[in-house]
């Protein structure tokens, strides 16, 4: 292993002597001249491998589309030089014109000796990454490249990775990119890709410059270890900061979920005193809604399928909130002041809807599609990856928040809410029509179940059993949140959507949910009312 | 024995921002009937609250005959010392019988420490004094208002209390059942047992009080007899200003 | 008197007890007999004598104390865990058999914590100490806190979900997703005879009316009034000088243990036990059959059990993927139109002791 990458370092030495400055290159390019070298001797054909490895490196989209086919030329013997300059003979075209002509005279093919048939292979891998129009050619070539790492002119890759457009193609460009700048011939070139590596930490960048401690470098020359020590503890602390953040990040997608699960809940328990056993299931349906809103958009207008989860909002929402007031119409109302009544009244709820689903669905997971704006995400430092699946229910809680704070705090329906939750009577007293606040609220509070289905839809599989995955912790939201109150169930969603990420990559998913039901019942000893509680008169 | 029977002491209680109680004190002997009444919210509950353990105050005292602050102790461990409640609201066990109730006031604890015979003295003896000796099988939910009164009435009194505290116990009484209830208040008045009385009913509270105290707004506004506190301008205003 | 006396001979509770004890004895006398029982269906009625306890278990504290528990499961799996262990371990002992669950693992031998659950008393006294731990615990922080109403309901479900997710765990040492099964011995009888189904079906029935009698006597007991007083009205009771925490404790964990007992008879019956009966909706249900054959009557849970039970147990032949929509149809009907249960139904003064009025409200929840 050491021994081979010695060999390759002396290969890169001896080799890519010619090639260490061939970014110094004419302003227009000199077709002619090009051809005329690559028909001299074997130093102006050297020269002429030089100006093609510089044309895949930078120089227009011209130049370098006519580059292309030279190097490959070369190496197949498919150039037949003449008096008037060179024939292309695969397809019969000038080399400098590309017009249509036959070789004239006494044509010679030029002949690659030992040295430079490294470089032209080298050219024309470094011209096909380029400019070849199939991603596997491009791959092909990168391949060819990853041979001889030390070879690689600095700044090619980095070229080829900006103007690739294969998403996996570009990454692996990037690492043979950093691979090759690292185990470059000189020392200072080796410094400088250490720095750039560093400032992008991640877990594989961590591993290659750890790798080099054991590269001769690193004991002979001090500046080399000065570099790769402190690039060492660069990397470390980025990826500290980035396991941080992207733990902070699950959580907040965690919380965000929950909140959306909860807020209902918590809303409809605060002015009812019925927890909604069918939460979960509310939940469920606004996913299979988004679902079908994505299919019936299959159909009816596929250019619009990409935009199905911002057009299901308003269906997920209407759907659900109508089949909460159904619910409270039909059901709940008949159970004021029996709150454990209602308790079993919900569940026989939440059965019928899984079921129901399950006959008419299937158990299968549902298949989504996944549009542009929920796709990849940024990386930001570290491993820590800004997923814009997660970002879309985040965006989506917030704005849900934001929009149900509005309501609550400043609508007259939200008034009514409010007067209801904290004192029935007198608020029937002042003619306030409690029975249609409580059916109203609990369609708001369906509609949001519904929301949280279509924001999940992204990040979880959607299938009958869902509901019952979200209901517990969205319970226990409540109980910690308090009743009744918005800012109580966001503190307490963002509390038990980090604790249970944090907690889960340590001893696992089941501590977590242990630990949670531990601390909360430790927390109502505290505080039995929960966090926020809504003052009210001893009943 | 002190003559002392609750000695309130710089009592607070808020809810929020709002001060049910603000830096209250009275004393109450042994031996009185002490109304204490004031306008809707004035905080006669709060102060009945406070001192049978159902609400713990911000600041201040409840000392029992002298020497124990109840402030502290749990709503069972005040009642045991022999303070004992009626509540505003009629607060009786509606799957109970009426014999039931008084039997569980009499005696406290999971089994009964007295043989049976004596609870049966002691259950006949109270089902006598509140009246209901007709209606001792049935159950608490069965009764009319007034009856409800008196059951719980007879409930706290089962126990032979120190204390013995009624929180409106005439409301939505008639006149005739107002009559009843003064004269059994003024026949439980014994020198070794402090009554008070939170009633709005003031000729009910003329008959049985011998001393009056007027809250307002969480403060004493006012303490004496009826008279004085008929003829007291700032009750006046406080009753009538508003 | 009549009300702090016990029961008197023509209750129905002594009728129902009277012909438990009668099927038991029968089921005894006829064994081996042309007229005995298939094993089938002695096996289905030991089944339904296990969960009737359980749901008189329930009813003690729901129906009298107006505490909804929504995770009577754990218990009754407490129960059916330690009395699998017991029968694992003795099986072990007896035909050198090694758990299925064991050889899964890779593991040689039993881990430490198993060590004594070949001696049935241990195993016993195990589930006793365990049980009343872990019910103690919880319900003194809870009630402590004056945690109560859909709040506890609600807390004991999560409880009961956690226990779950525990289990399915295959590191614990119980059997993981698998559970524990392969039973062969029991108090060093083979399991699976029809002489053993019916003894088990027997003991099951004598238990279910010894628990029914006893929890008859604490109910009509003067400790039974202030049960339902502290479902009825609990600030009144504490300010008459009792401490309903201790009562609620005594009562809960009573409530524990007899549920944990249901889940011991239970358990060698079906002859498996895995972590779905720590699943939230098993719990649930055992309220559906309280609530069906109506709260606050020891009697309405027993018929309520195995009213439902019976109907389950058919349609997972005739059609199983229409029972949940018939329980939820159930559930529907029995909360909107009979708030009693089958009490409702049977007006007859069957159950005198609760009064028409009573009936008519909704037992054991916050009023106003
Ligand atoms: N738990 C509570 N939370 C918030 N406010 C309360 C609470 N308990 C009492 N209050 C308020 O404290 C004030 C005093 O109440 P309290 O019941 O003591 O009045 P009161 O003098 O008994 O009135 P009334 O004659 O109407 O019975 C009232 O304004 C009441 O609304
Ligand atoms: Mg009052």
């Amino acid at each position: 292993m050491k021994l081979a990458r010695f060999v390759l370092f002396l290969v890169g030495l001896v080799a890519g002597g010619p090639l260490l400055a061939p970014t110094a290159r004419a302003q227009a390019l000199d077709r002619a001249g090009l051809i005329g070298n690559l028909c001299g001797n074997a130093s102006a054909m050297g020269e002429a491998a030089a100006v093609l490895t510089g044309l895949a490196m930078s120089g227009d989209a011209a130049d370098r589309a006519f580059a292309v086919p030279l190097a490959r030329a070369v190496i197949d013997r498919k150039l037949a030089c003449d008096e008037a300059g060179a024939v292309l003979t695969e397809s019969g075209l000038d080399a400098v014109t590309r017009a249509p002509r036959p070789a004239a005279g006494e044509a010679r093919t030029p002949v690659l000796s030992l040295k430079n048939r490294a470089t032209y292979e080298l050219a024309d891998a470094a011209l096909a990454l380029r400019a070849a129009p199939e991603p596997a050619q491009r791959a092909a070539a990168l391949k060819t490249l990853e041979r001889r790492p030390a070879l690689i002119p600095e700044g090619l890759l980095d070229a080829a990775a900006a103007s690739e457009t294969d998403a996996g193609l570009k990454a692996d460009i990037e690492t043979l990119a950093q691979t090759a700048a690292l185990n470059a011939a000189d020392p200072a070139a080796r410094i400088r890709a250490l720095a750039r590596i560093a400032d992008t930490p991640s877990r594989r960048a961590l591993t290659k410059v750890s790798a080099l401690t054991t590269d001769p470098a690193y004991a002979a020359s001090p500046d080399f270890r000065a570099a790769v020590d402190d690039a060492t503890l660069r990397i470390e602390r980025g990826i500290a900061i980035g396991d941080v953040l992207a733990t902070l990040y699950n959580g907040l997608s965690f919380a965000s979920i929950l909140f959306m699960a909860a807020i209902g809940l918590a809303i409809i328990f605060g002015l009812m005193g019925v927890i909604n056993l069918a939460q979960g299931e509310l939940i469920m349906i606004g996913a299979y809604v988004t679902w079908l809103v994505q299919q019936g958009l299959r159909v009816a207008a596929p250019s619009l399928l990409d935009w199905y989860l911002v057009l299901a909002i308003p269906v997920a929402f209407f759907v659900t909130a109508a089949i909460g007031i159904a619910l409270e119409a039909s059901l709940l109302r008949h159970l004021y002041k029996r709150p454990l009544m209602s308790l079993l009244a919900t569940w026989a709820v939440s059965l019928f809807l899984m079921n129901l689903v399950r006959v008419v669905f299937g158990t299968q997971n549902l298949q989504f599609e996944t549009p542009f704006y929920v796709t990849g995400g940024v990386p930001v430092i570290g491993d820590f990856i800004f997923t814009w699946n997660r970002m879309f229910a985040i965006a989506f809680a917030i704005v849900t928040l934001a929009l149900t704070w509005g309501l609550v705090r400043r609508t007259p329906f939200g008034l009514n809410i409010r007067a209801v939750t904290q004192n029935r009577d007198m608020a029937a007293c002042i003619g306030i029509p409690t029975r249609r606040v409580d059916m109203m609220a609990f369609g708001l509070g369906s509609g949001l179940a519904g929301l949280a289905g279509l924001a999940l839809s992204p990040i979880y599989s959607v299938n009958p059993q869902m509901g019952q995955n979200f209901i517990i912790d969205a319970f226990m939201v409540v109980v910690l949140g308090g009743v009744g109150t918005i800012a109580g169930t966001v503190v307490a969603a963002l509390g038990i959507g980090q604790i249970n990420v944090l907690i889960e990559p340590l001893w696992g998913a089941v501590a977590a949910k242990v630990i949670v039901l531990l601390m909360i019942i430790a927390f109502l000893q505290w505080r039995p009312e929960g966090l926020f509680a809504v003052k009210g008169r001893r009943k | 024995m002190s003559l002392t029977a609750l000695l309130v002491d710089g009592l607070t209680v808020r809810f929020g921002s709002f001060r049910a109680l603000d830096e209250l004190s009275l004393a109450i002997d042994y031996g009185e009937v002490r109304a204490i009444i004031g306008p809707n919210g004035a905080g006669k509950t709060t102060l009945l609250d406070v001192i049978s353990g159902i609400t713990r105050p911000k600041q201040g005292r409840v000392l029992f005959d002298g020497a124990i602050d109840l402030t502290g102790l749990s709503e069972a461990a005040i009642a045991r010392a022999g303070l004992r409640r009626k509540f505003q609201k009629p607060s009786v066990f509606e799957g109970l019988s009426v014999r039931q109730h008084i039997a569980i006031g009499a005696d406290v604890g999971f089994r009964t420490r007295l043989d049976a015979p004596a609870l049966e003295d002691r259950v006949g003896e109270v089902l006598e004094i509140v009246g209901l000796v007709d209606q001792s099988h049935r159950l608490a939910g069965e009764l009319s208002h007034g009856q409800k009164q008196w059951l719980e009435i007879g409930m706290v009194l089962a126990s032979d209390p120190k204390v013995l505290m009624l929180d409106e116990p005439v409301a939505g009484l008639t006149d005739e059942e107002t009559e009843r209830t003064a004269a059994l208040v003024r026949a439980l008045k014994r020198p070794d047992r402090a009554i008070v009385v939170v009633e709005h009913d003031m000729d009910f509270v003329e008959r049985i009080a011998d001393r009056v105290t007027v809250l307002h707004e969480g403060r004493t506004l006012f303490e004496g007899s009826m008279d004085k506190v008929r003829a007291d301008a700032a009750v006046v205003e406080v009753y009538l200003g508003r | 008197m009549n009300r702090f006396g016990l029961f008197s001979l023509t209750a129905p509770i002594v009728h129902l007890i009277g012909l438990i004890v009668l099927v038991a004895l029968a089921m005894a006398g006829l064994a081996g007999t042309e007229f005995a029982l298939s094993r089938y269906l002695a096996n289905a009625i030991g089944q339904l004598a296990a969960f009737a306890v359980l749901a008189i278990s329930l009813d003690l504290i729901w129906g009298y104390l107006g505490i909804l528990s929504l995770g009577h499961g754990l218990f009754f799996a407490l129960g059916g865990y330690l009395i699998a262990m017991y029968l694992l371990k003795h099986s072990f002992e007896i035909t050198g058999t090694v758990p299925d669950f064991l050889q899964f693992m890779g593991w040689k031998e039993f881990p430490f914590y198993w060590d004594g659950f070949e001696f049935f008393p241990y195993a016993l006294a195990a589930a006793v100490v365990i049980t009343t731990l872990i019910s103690g615990l919880f319900g003194y922080v809870s009630f402590r806190s004056r945690v109560g109403g859909v709040y506890f309901a609600i807390i004991t479900q999560a409880l009961v979900y956690v226990a779950m997710l525990l289990m399915f765990r295959n590191d614990t040492g119980f059997g993981g997703n698998n559970g524990m099964t392969g039973f062969t011995v029991l108090f060093g009888w083979p399991m699976g005879t029809s002489g053993m189904i019916t003894a088990l079906a027997v003991v099951s029935l004598l238990v279910l009316a010894g628990v029914l009698a006893g929890c008859n006597g604490l109910v009509k007991s003067r400790f039974g009034a202030l049960m339902l007083a502290t479902r009825d009205d609990e600030t009144r009771l504490r300010t008459m000088g009792y401490e309903t925490l201790r009562l609620k404790l005594i009562v809960w964990c009573l409530s524990a243990l007899i549920a944990m007992l249901a889940g011991m008879l239970y358990v060698p019956q079906v002859g498996i036990i895995n972590p779905r009966v720590l699943s939230p909706e098993l719990s649930l249900e055992i309220a559906v059959w309280v609530a069906i054959g109506g709260r606050g009557h020891l009697v309405g849970a027993v018929i309520g059990a195995l009213l439902v039970n019976a109907v389950k147990f058919w349609l997972s032949f005739a059609a199983p993927e229409i029972w949940p929509f018939i329980l939820s149809g159930l559930i529907v009907l029995v909360v909107l139109v009979f708030p009693n249960g089958l009490m409702d139904l049977a007006k007859f003064k069957l159950m005198r002791p609760m009064g028409p009025k009573r009936l008519a409200a909704d037992m054991g929840e916050a009023r106003p």
